[in-house]
């Protein structure tokens, strides 16, 4: 399995590894908004990338868990996906 | 800010999860009548070991009060003790706008020695089960003892001192001192207390070896300390905050003054030394009620440690006894803990919220299934003493040791 991930999957890990609810279309709307603001902090993100590279079976680049916003982690972690398929 | 010594710290709220109440009005309720909680633990898990009898606090939905963002990253020690601190921090009046604009004058401090027991099972299950990289993130900081001190003040946005006291069961009473002394040094308001969650598998196991537990299985006479039936202690969750403040802020703000936090002590006497503690525990009183200016006579009642072996409640009786003298057979001692169990750090936190209730309702509240002392205590049994306390002596002694006392007086 190393499809894209989308916003739906990522809105499905940020509410049950990190307990925040943003819904599919809002973070498709907000993707440029700050993790931070939807209330994720760095462990947060460390432990959606944890989840991921588990379901996924590839290792995410150490940037994943810096990264900022939803766009640039998406952007990010799917481009490792297509680059490793 | 005043100079060092002449603020007085007072306790302005409490908040309390307890086995026989999850408000500290229930909770005072159920201590008063004399209602007995204990039961066979029932909690997951924990059937097949040999620990039958606990305090175990019944119907509480953490996500009822705590935000999904934050269960997630936290243990049931710290669900009980957002959950009090939010009661406490209610209770004194004061809601975010107050601490919003001064927030290096608030701060925590709690004790805690079971530490997120349950939390860390699960991940350590995933390590050992599925490996290294399915345990989550917050395995890092939720199992640790620091954690409850560290959420509270993360959600209040509290940045004043904070810490956390690992000093054994009577650690408790040392976060209340803490506490104080931090407002003595010009803190306006501390979070302060201690909440245990150690009735989970993993946790339960850990307790296994303690030979100070009781056997007995039957709920009704487990835990009978002061009694020739003394088999041991049964232990429980919960516990409770109060909100510890500066005497003149929380006038200026015209809350009442529930209590004040006249005189503390601490001593150790090595683990498991019983008839050591008589010794540590009369020099702990006469320590605190020094600092307290306070006469042994002054003093209205007891709330005891009565950790139930027969050893540790001679010691015990007689630490009362050499501490306070000929008045140490006159005062009223108490045990309400024998209803609820010994919640570990969070027990003589409870004690301490008890007392400060006995304090302002004039009424020490009874040591449930204990009767026929054999020992020269007047202990309050049966049903609740009315009487005019104005100063509470709480005792509290740790399975490693320690040994603490503290006096709270009435707060007009």
């Amino acid at each position: 399995m190393s499809d894209r991930i989308t916003v739906e999957e990522l809105s499905e890990l940020m509410k049950r590894t990190a307990g925040v609810t943003v819904s599919p279309e809002e973070l498709a709307e907000r993707t440029d908004t700050a993790f931070e603001e939807f209330g994720i902090d760095s462990l947060g993100l460390l432990g959606i990338v944890g989840e991921l590279e588990n379901r996924h079976g590839t290792q995410m680049p150490p940037d994943a868990e810096h990264c900022k916003t939803p766009r640039k982690f998406l952007d990010l972690v799917n481009s490792t996906l297509l680059a490793g398929a | 800010m005043s100079a060092p010594g002449t603020r007085r710290a007072v306790v302005t709220g409490i908040g309390v999860v307890a086995p026989n109440g999850t408000t500290a009005e229930t909770f005072w309720k159920a201590t008063q009548e004399g209602v007995t909680v204990l039961d066979r633990i029932t909690r997951e898990g924990c059937g097949q070991l040999p620990l039958k009898v606990a305090g175990q606090v019944p119907s509480f939905d953490a996500s009822a009060v705590i935000e999904e963002r934050i269960l997630v990253q936290t243990d049931r020690f710290t669900h009980f003790a957002l959950a009090a601190a939010d009661e406490a921090l209610q209770d004194a009046r004061l809601g975010r706008a107050d601490t919003e604009g001064a927030p290096f004058s608030a701060g925590v401090v709690t004790a805690a020695g079971s530490g997120g027991g349950e939390f860390g099972q699960r991940e350590l299950q995933k390590l050992w089960g599925k490996g290294s990289r399915y345990v989550g993130p917050w395995q890092s900081i939720a199992w640790f003892y620091a954690a409850s001190t560290g959420q509270i003040s993360i959600r209040r946005g509290f940045k004043g001192p904070c810490s956390v006291v690992a000093a054994d069961e009577a650690g408790g009473l040392d976060a209340l001192a803490h506490a104080a002394r931090a407002v003595a040094r010009g803190t306006d308001v501390l979070v302060a207390g201690s909440t245990e969650a150690p009735l989970a598998p993993y946790s339960m196991v850990c307790q296994l070896g303690y030979g100070e537990l009781s056997p007995v299985t039957d709920p009704q006479r487990a835990y009978r300390p002061f009694t020739g039936d003394a088999s041991g202690f049964v232990p429980a969750e919960g516990g409770a905050m109060l909100v510890v403040e500066d005497e003149r802020a929380a006038r200026a703000r015209g809350v009442p003054v529930r209590a004040v936090i006249a005189g503390h002590a601490a001593t150790f006497t090595g683990a498991g030394r019983w008839e050591l503690s008589r010794q540590g525990l009369a020099e702990a009183i006469r320590g605190a009620l020094a600092q307290a200016g306070c006469a042994p006579e002054e003093v209205d009642v007891v709330f005891a440690d009565a950790l139930g072996t027969p050893q540790a409640d001679r010691a015990e009786a007689l630490a009362i006894a050499d501490a306070l003298g000929a008045h140490g057979r006159q005062v009223p001692v108490t045990a309400p803990k024998t209803g609820i169990g010994r919640a570990y750090c969070a027990a003589p936190v409870l004690d301490a919220a008890a007392a400060v209730l006995a304090l302002e309702h004039g009424l020490i509240p009874p040591t449930p299934n204990v009767a026929d002392i054999c020992h020269d205590l007047d202990l309050v049994t049966g049903r609740a003493r009315p009487a005019p306390v104005r100063t509470a002596l709480v005792l509290s002694r740790g399975l490693m040791g320690s040994n603490s006392a503290l006096v709270l007086r009435h707060g007009v």
